[in-house]
């Protein structure tokens, strides 16, 4: 009885993180964004500075009609965005925040194959909304979608490979233990790499080919409406913290900080975590988005030679070390 | 000969990149240029061009605004009035009165010709501009609603320094030194008399 | 899968079967489930006329196989499955679909003429891999209470002390594949230019 409690107990609490922390984000994104174009943001909504414009949007979301094209192939264009968010959910258990036992939803042995394995799942949602939307901006979409995945998904691996060579685990706690603060310097390349990637695998500007809204409207999610199309976007904020965690638990020593390790972990995760986010609405800001062939590029003829030699210089310090 | 191309300069790989992220951090730290209309009003220079005002005491029915007007959206009615002559035997002199002064502000292009020829300052501009009204009909302002703006028409924005004077000003000012002059001469000259007076006075009492 | 399995065997090997065949505890009825459920899902997958259907089929099956590994406590072997057909071998063979004159709705040419081959074709492998597979194992089990015999680390330490040759021989397969991907695409370049 004792342990149906805790796994129900961790699993709410992993749920209210997936529901909450997107929102933070996207609310951050709102204003940072804002104010990064000079402009103030969402003022009105709950009153002070338009915190609950996010609940205005969600609620505004649910009261619209749940429309499916005709044409479309409708079971496939009505599952997509589970498919899409559900996965984040999934590696959210499996991200640890913490050094206690209590900190992680559920240590997984694979940490790291678990994480992205799953992650790579999400992506089938944006393929599936793309075919089952029967329009061929959202077609388009999905083959960008498509051919973004495909070019980013092997550099991630590589630079989350690094990391779990200079671990020696592939467990998520596990590589934590071993963190040491100089890891930083030597892992930098490939947190970059790691980094880049994930934004392009989120289809983040300045990676959003797949949803050019000049060119292909909205990509895949051109044809949703309602509840479901505020699903894709909730599953793109939910992307972020998992990519923010992912990046700060591999690279940035998670729960390691400069003092006030034992009982206060969980606020350096939190803190790295929410830096992380920032840059990524920052970049958004920064940066116009890349054309699809400077995208195929970057990925295949910079992120992937930087994330091998990353491995390399891992491989050579490693066997010097030890 | 093309010129040659200025010497490439030394760059950091990446520099622009940075130059990007830094231009919208310092954004985020500076004031923000939003207004916030509905909650804070705009702060608007006297000059600006929200509403015309009717100061109706001035109004002599000339009909050089009505005229003037681009788009003939100033109505005004008016009616002759005979005044008796004010001293006997005098000429009856006839007086135009003002019935109605309108301004459709729906036809209105605020051009403000109408206040530039007003030859004796009936018209001004007033800078409130909330008069939104969900019938056209309602933004022909009559005489009332332009008197009421008339309450809302600022101070006019001081002179610059050294500039010329106003001429109604010098005008008045030469009349009031004028008058002063004038006291002062009358005062000067009743003194001399009394003086005059007092001296006579001392001499008989001597005598 | 099946370099895989035996490395597995291996593991499981030192460890004699203590209980009967198909002894009715929990994971035993699960693995049978998914395991039908996988089998369904795969016939759906050749049978469907949607080719979008199909392939998505086909992310049922691999997914149910994932399961299989996990409920053979292969944790890796089963991420990286996931991570391997899910994620990149679907979503190319998607991209590949989405290239296509794929219509919607069912495809009026999606029956093969040599649809009795392959069925013979498929028959004599799932023969031949469960034959495989029954001849290796027998009555195996797994003991679950001990450290998990399919773990990262276990998995690790067999493929590359014990099988470190097969392993590099399909590297070099694999390469072999690469080198001729590049080779076909560079020729027809040239050709049509």
């Amino acid at each position: 009885m004792n342990d149906v409690l805790d796994v129900a107990l961790r699993l709410v609490i992993v749920f209210a993180v997936f529901m909450v922390l997107p929102l933070v984000v996207g609310q951050t994104e709102h204003k940072v964004m804002a104010h990064m174009q000079g402009r103030l943001g969402p003022m009105y909504a709950g009153g002070f500075h338009g915190w609950a414009q996010l609940v205005a949007d969600g609620v505004k979301f649910a009261q619209k009609e749940d429309i499916v094209p005709a044409e479309a192939d409708r079971r496939i264009f009505q599952l997509a965005p589970a498919v899409a968010l559900l996965p984040y959910l999934l590696v959210l258990v499996a991200i640890p925040i913490g050094p206690s036992e209590g900190a992680v939803g559920q240590v997984v042995d694979a940490g790291i194959f678990f994480v992205l394995a799953v992650m790579g799942v999400g992506v089938l949602g944006s393929l599936m909304a793309g075919w089952a939307s029967a329009n061929k901006f959202s077609l388009l979409g999905g083959l960008r979608t498509a051919a973004q995945l495909l070019a980013y998904e092997l550099p991630m691996l590589l630079a989350a490979a690094s990391v779990a060579m200079a671990a020696g685990t592939v467990s998520l706690p596990g590589i934590l233990d071993a963190f040491e603060w100089w890891w930083l310097p030597w892992q930098i390349v490939g947190a970059l790499v790691f980094f880049v990637a994930g934004l392009a695998e989120l289809q983040r500007p300045p990676f959003d080919m797949p949803v050019a809204d000049s060119e292909i409207i909205f990509g895949a999610y051109t044809e949703y409406t309602g509840l479901r199309f505020a699903l894709f976007l909730l599953a793109e904020y939910a992307g972020i913290v998992v990519l923010c965690g992912l990046t700060t638990v591999l690279f940035l020593g998670g729960w390691h900080g400069p003092f006030g390790a034992d009982g206060l972990g969980w606020v350096w995760t939190l803190l790295k975590t929410a830096v992380l986010a920032f840059v990524v609405i920052w970049l958004r800001v920064s940066y116009p988005r890349l054309r699809e062939d400077q995208l195929q590029k970057l990925a295949w003829t910079t992120l992937i030679p930087l994330a091998l030699a990353q491995i390399a210089l891992t491989g050579i310090v490693k066997v010097a070390i030890s | 000969m093309a010129v040659p191309p200025p010497p490439p300069r030394p760059r950091i790989p990446g520099s622009g990149l940075a130059k990007g992220l830094a231009v919208t951090l310092r954004t985020m730290t500076r004031k923000t240029v939003t207004a916030q209309y509905p909650d804070v009003q705009p702060e608007l220079p006297p000059r600006s061009r929200g509403v015309i005002a009717l100061f109706e005491e001035n109004c002599t029915v000339c009909m050089l605004c009505a005229r003037e007007c681009p788009d003939w959206c100033i109505y005004i009615d008016s009616h002759k009035e005979t005044v008796p002559a004010a001293t006997p035997g005098g000429r009856e002199r006839s007086r135009n009165v003002l019935d109605r002064f309108a301004i459709d502000f729906s036809l209105c292009m605020y051009c403000g010709i109408c206040i530039e020829v007003c030859p004796f300052d009936a018209l001004f501009w007033s800078p409130e501009f909330e008069y939104a009204e969900t019938d056209i009909l309602e933004l022909t302002h009559e005489r009332d609603k332009l008197r009421e703006w008339m309450w809302t028409v600022p101070e006019p924005p001081a002179l610059d320094l050294g500039a010329e004077e106003p001429k109604e000003i010098a005008a008045a000012r030469k009349t009031a030194e004028k008058l002063e002059a004038q006291r002062a001469q009358e005062a000067q000259q009743n003194q001399e008399a009394q003086q005059a007076d007092q001296a006579q006075q001392k001499a008989e009492g001597e005598e | 899968m099946t370099l895989a399995a035996t490395a597995a065997h291996a593991a499981l090997a030192a460890h004699p079967a203590p209980s009967g065949f198909l002894s009715p505890t929990g994971v035993e009825i699960a693995f049978l489930l998914v395991g039908i459920a996988t089998l369904g899902a795969a016939l759906v997958t050749v049978t469907t006329k949607q080719l979008v259907h199909a392939a998505l089929w086909l992310v049922v099956a691999l997914g149910g196989l994932a399961v299989e590994y996990l409920l053979l406590t292969a944790e890796f072997i089963a991420w990286v499955q996931v991570l391997i057909y899910v994620g990149s071998v679907v979503v190319l063979l998607l991209f590949g679909l989405m290239l296509t004159r794929a219509p919607i709705g069912r495809s009026p040419d999606a029956d093969s003429g040599n649809r009795w081959a392959a069925l013979g074709v498929a028959v004599a492998a799932a023969g031949a891999l469960v034959w495989v597979v029954v001849d290796a194992f027998r009555t195996t089990w797994i003991d679950l209470d001990g450290p998990a015999q399919g773990s990262t680390e276990a998995t690790g330490s067999f493929l590359f002390r014990h099988w470190v040759l097969p392993f590099e021989a399909l590297s070099v397969l694999l390469l072999a594949a690469l080198v001729g991907a590049i080779v076909l695409s560079r020729k027809r370049g040239k050709e049509q230019s």
